[in-house]
């Protein structure tokens, strides 16, 4: 029923009996800029350390997650460098969502405000989906009432989650959604994951069918919704746009099968962002191909060694 | 502390607990608990000390319910009016507001406080008290104040503070201590006798002394090859178990979403002694549902014999802690 461990140790425990630091780094390690160069980012990525020198701070701008000392501009975080002409910058690896026009996200509303929800987004600020920005009831081309503005928690209420497109950026730097597509909207049949933002790539589509019957939504956010599969067809259509169905909160029926796929395939995305590795359609059809070979439990996947297991022989695949 | 969840994802957590075989969200059966992390002796300048998680993914740095404890003793001067005869516990729980973004201070501090009453109402029950914790009788007496902090909550968080706090609690050592009494001489100057028995009558006082009083009027620390003796009734320190009763079925270690999607939850609190049947501490209800005195009654057994496996499990893994930091605080001591 329940097992005891210890915190993993510290990796290296040697700061205990002596301490050493590099004493400078050569010149043939620091981060090569080259100007002529445009493709800086083929020219290998490299991990930045908090306290790395980048380069010289005469040549270059710093900007966000670096600072300067002593004539050099240094990493201040964990990350990937990035260059725009001469402005440094390092993104950094484990950070909030960093919006972008056009990503898809899975939200959650906090706030029912006049007019409008406030949506958390795994972002620094809350975002903000208009009332004029979701489909109502009754046709796209419809105006707005005063009645919609008084039944805003029909549509969705404190608690609900959406999946929504970034519209546009307000002056603060909130974000500011949109529904007005048949794909996004209420979700139900399902449950969430959060995986750390940076592991979720951008994809042709980020809503996958995998074979076993579970659909999936990665948002660029980090919130993945897992949930049962549900045919092109009987998607909820333009043509009787069903309020109904679109802002129901009552689940479908759902068998004992599905149920298990949806948590199998739950613990596969936590396994690999335990294990930091980038997740993708390719990669998680695989993942889910190999769990099933192995024929264990559900519960097994969240096993260290079971763990090391699904990622080596991913990587392998890869 | 109810998270935020959508009516959708509430019933399909319902729905899944009552399928057949129920499902949970992570693959768990119904009385599974997470993997729980223990450790003990975190902070060295406390009396005793333990962190626990509950939950961690095994790779990241973050998730899990994760909470510090740690004790403190303190010499308290029972003559003056502070404290109590034979020393007391004071527990506190603070939540640090990094675990609960959502919540106003206003809030994290009704939160904190609730937490606190639980806690300190159960370990400072007379029942569980530990006897070495008088220094003179009726004179000094140790404070020990119990101190949580509550660094993240991912669910099922009583469970977690009884695990931390128990930990904290097995490993204080209380300093040894000796009465040191004043004893005029004749020719008026002072020497100091040391009486070797807490407390027992001196020899040398004067005829004319008939108080009952102990003469003890000071202690004195003792040499002693370690920090002191371990707090008397390290096994009876109690455990918690949290029944999260949804309809007819009830499971451990709810997640954040899973404990909003139940309407009520049984708080069970167990102490074991080594010699005697298992003994109630508390029962508490936390949540808006409803639950009815027969099945409360039905759920006592079933909490009892998840309380017993929890006891003995935590109580090999503190034995085990210990013989690993005996191990570490040798190899330091070769490597000098």
């Amino acid at each position: 029923m329940i097992t005891f461990s210890s915190f993993p140790a510290p990796s290296n425990d040697n700061y205990r009996s002596s301490v050493t630091y590099p004493t400078g780094l050569d010149k043939d390690e620091e981060f090569d800029f080259d100007l002529d160069n445009d493709d800086f980012t083929s020219s290998g990525r490299k991990l930045t350390c908090p306290g790395e020198a980048l380069t010289s701070s005469q040549a270059f701008m710093r900007g966000h997650g670096t600072y300067v000392d002593n004539e050099e501009v240094i990493a201040s975080v964990a990350g990937i460098v990035e260059r725009v002409n001469k402005l440094i910058s390092v993104r950094a690896i484990r950070t909030r969502y960093n919006p972008e026009v056009g990503d898809l996200i899975v939200g959650r509303i906090t706030e029912v405000q006049p007019r409008r929800w406030k949506v958390d987004a795994n972002s620094r600020q809350d975002a903000v989906l208009m009332l004029s920005s979701v489909n109502l009831p009754g046709g796209v081309q419809r105006r707005k009432l005063e009645s919609d503005e008084l039944q805003m928690r029909t549509f969705f209420e404190e608690g609900d989650l959406l999946v929504a497109e970034v519209q546009a950026f307000f002056a603060d730097g909130a974000m500011s959604l949109h529904t007005r597509s048949l794909k996004y909207g209420k979700l139900r049949n399902g449950q969430l994951v959060t995986v750390p933002p940076a592991l979720i790539r951008r994809l042709k589509s980020h809503f996958l069918a995998l074979p076993c019957g579970v659909d999936l939504i990665l948002g660029l956010n980090g919130y993945i919704w897992v949930s049962k599969h549900v045919k092109e067809s009987e998607q909820e259509g333009e043509e009787g746009f069903d309020a109904e169905a679109v802002y129901s909160n009552r689940n479908d029926d759902i068998d004992d099968a599905t149920r298990s796929a949806v948590s199998r395939v739950s613990n596969i995305i936590r396994m690999l962002a335990a294990h930091f590795v980038p997740l993708t359609d390719t990669i998680l059809l695989n993942a889910y191909e190999w769990a099933v070979d192995q024929d264990g439990s559900i519960r097994d996947l969240l096993q260290e060694d079971a763990g090391e297991a699904l990622v080596a022989a991913i990587s392998a695949q890869l | 502390m109810a998270a935020a969840i959508s009516k959708a994802e509430r019933t399909y957590i319902q729905t899944s607990l009552k399928s057949n075989p129920p499902l949970r969200a992570d693959g768990r059966s119904l009385y599974d608990f997470r993997s729980v992390l223990l450790e003990t002796g975190v902070a060295p300048l406390a009396n005793g000390s333990a962190r626990l998680n509950i939950g961690k993914s095994p790779e990241e740095g973050g998730g899990g319910t994760e909470v510090i404890a740690a004790t403190k003793l303190e010499v308290e001067n029972v003559e003056n009016g502070d404290g109590q005869d034979g020393g007391r516990i004071v527990c506190t729980v603070t939540c640090s507001p990094a675990a609960y973004p959502q919540l106003s201070m206003n809030a994290l501090d009704d939160l904190q406080y609730d937490y606190t009453t639980v806690l300190h109402q159960i370990l400072s029950h007379p029942s569980l008290h530990p006897k070495n914790l008088e220094i003179i009788p009726k004179k000094k007496s140790w404070l020990l104040s119990l101190d949580l902090v509550i660094l993240s909550d991912a669910g099922n968080i009583y469970d977690a503070l009884f695990m931390a706090a128990r930990g904290a609690l097995w490993d204080t050592k209380v300093p040894i201590t000796r009465a040191v009494q004043y004893t005029a001489k004749k020719t008026g100057e002072v020497v100091r006798a040391v009486e070797e028995a807490l407390g027992s009558e001196s020899v040398g006082s004067s005829g004319l002394d008939t108080r009952q009083l102990p003469a003890a009027a000071d202690f004195e620390l003792m040499d002693y090859w370690d920090e002191g003796e371990p707090l008397d009734g390290n096994d009876l320190w109690p455990v918690c178990i949290t029944l999260n009763v949804h309809e007819t079925t009830h499971f451990l270690d709810a997640t954040l979403l899973e404990e909003s999607s139940v309407p009520s939850k049984l708080l069970l609190v167990f102490s074991f002694p080594p010699s005697s049947a298992s003994r109630i501490q508390a029962v508490r209800t936390i949540g808006s549902g409803e639950l009815q005195p027969l099945h409360v009654q039905t759920l006592i057994p079933e909490a009892e014999k998840y309380a017993r496996q929890l006891n003995s499990a935590l109580n090999g893994k503190l034995k085990d802690e210990d013989v690993r930091r005996n191990q570490k605080a040798r190899n330091i001591f070769a490597n000098r």
